[in-house]
């Protein structure tokens, strides 16, 4: 999922940089059109510290392990914050622990960022349509979860797949990539489980969090 | 005619002498090979069993000079040449993580070495940069209110 340096061609990467500098552009001009941009900042931060934390969360799934992501999560509940806050949570795991790279900043912010938009949206459904039961509301939080989560695996797998440097057995590391990926497939329903609990409590103590 | 039978006789025994000595000679000869073992993990602590290891030699990062497997303990050694002295660079591979280590080998030998971080190191900077989350979160509270 982090994707750390000297995996990927310089090409990729920079172009990650490229699409990343261009969605935290959009994502500031829309929160710069809410009434008071700065309301989200709170909640915004304290779920980048979740998040940054949230990586060292290990959940063994034999032959691998995999790790607590909560893109799905920040989506949902932040909305257009979550890419800045998801590309300076990535940003602290690089610096600090070698959980991805600085090269790879941009490509891994797009790989679980973009997911989390999407999430978004996903979980914006609940005011279309306009239905205000708890197991709507729990169900579309799950599948937000879920999907953003299963979407940066897959883009991850992606990229790694079709970049194997020459040196190394192809068919090896596309086999543990694979594995890898289907290990992710009990980490959706965790996060999606995670962000359906989440949500029922915020709408619970504080319904006006999940407004944004 | 004794005597000289004597004296011959002793002289093939101090001729010979020096030749039974020689056969109980040693000799050693001694070359060093130096190895390298490494072994990635992991941050968990789990072994990065059958991890794909490329090792390039100083001054030629594009070119993998050896590839190999790790074990089943994440572990995988090698003899460099010890005619290119320089910094080793050695990448490790697996499911798209990896990771690399820069081994000098030459005049500043070092016995060991790794990369990363003690647990201890890992909790104290995690928590200095939750801190710096939770004060901006409280920052902006405060204006708020």
């Amino acid at each position: 999922m982090h994707i750390p340096d000297g995996i990927l061609p310089a090409a990729v990467n920079a172009a990650g940089y490229a699409a990343a500098a261009a969605t935290t552009w959009h994502s500031l001009h829309q929160i710069e059109r809410k009434q008071n941009p700065q309301e989200g900042i709170p909640k915004a931060s304290l779920l980048t510290a979740a998040f940054f934390v949230a990586s060292w969360i290990h959940i063994p799934i034999p032959p691998t392990s995999v790790h607590l992501v909560l893109n799905g999560l920040m989506g949902a509940v932040l909305g257009y914050y979550a890419f800045p806050a998801i590309l300076v949570g990535l940003f602290f795991q690089a610096v600090m622990f070698q959980h991805g790279g600085l090269t790879t900043l941009g490509i891994n912010a797009i790989v679980m960022g973009v997911p989390a938009l999407l999430s978004h949206h996903i979980f914006r459904l609940r005011r279309v349509t306009g239905i205000k039961n708890r197991a709507w509301l729990a169900g579309l939080a799950f599948v937000s979860g879920a999907v953003a989560v299963g979407l940066s695996a897959l883009g991850s797998l992606a990229l790694i797949i079709t970049t194997i440097p020459g040196g190394l057995s192809v068919e090896a590391e596309q086999a543990s990539a694979y594995a890898l990926a289907v290990a992710h497939l009990p980490l959706m329903v965790i996060e999606g489980a995670f962000t359906a609990l989440v949500a029922l409590f915020l709408q619970r103590v504080r319904p006006e969090l999940l407004e944004g | 005619m004794h005597r000289k039978l004597i004296l011959l006789v002793a002289l093939v025994i101090a001729l010979s002498l020096p030749m039974v000595a020689s056969a109980h000679g040693v000799k050693i000869d001694y070359k060093m090979d130096l190895a390298i073992e490494i072994r990635a993990s992991y941050d968990t602590g789990s072994p990065m069993a059958g991890a794909q290891v490329v090792v390039y030699v100083p001054g030629d990062p594009s070119t993998p000079w050896l590839t190999g497997v790790c074990d089943e303990e994440g572990r995988f050694s090698f003899e460099p040449d010890a005619s290119r002295p320089g910094t080793w660079d050695v990448q490790v591979r697996l499911a798209g993580h990896g990771a690399m280590i820069h081994i000098p080998i030459g005049d500043q030998l070092a016995a060991t070495g790794t990369t990363g971080f003690s647990t201890l190191q890992i909790v104290l900077m995690g928590a200095c940069v939750v801190w710096g989350f939770v004060g901006t979160a409280l920052f902006f509270l405060r204006r708020r209110s």
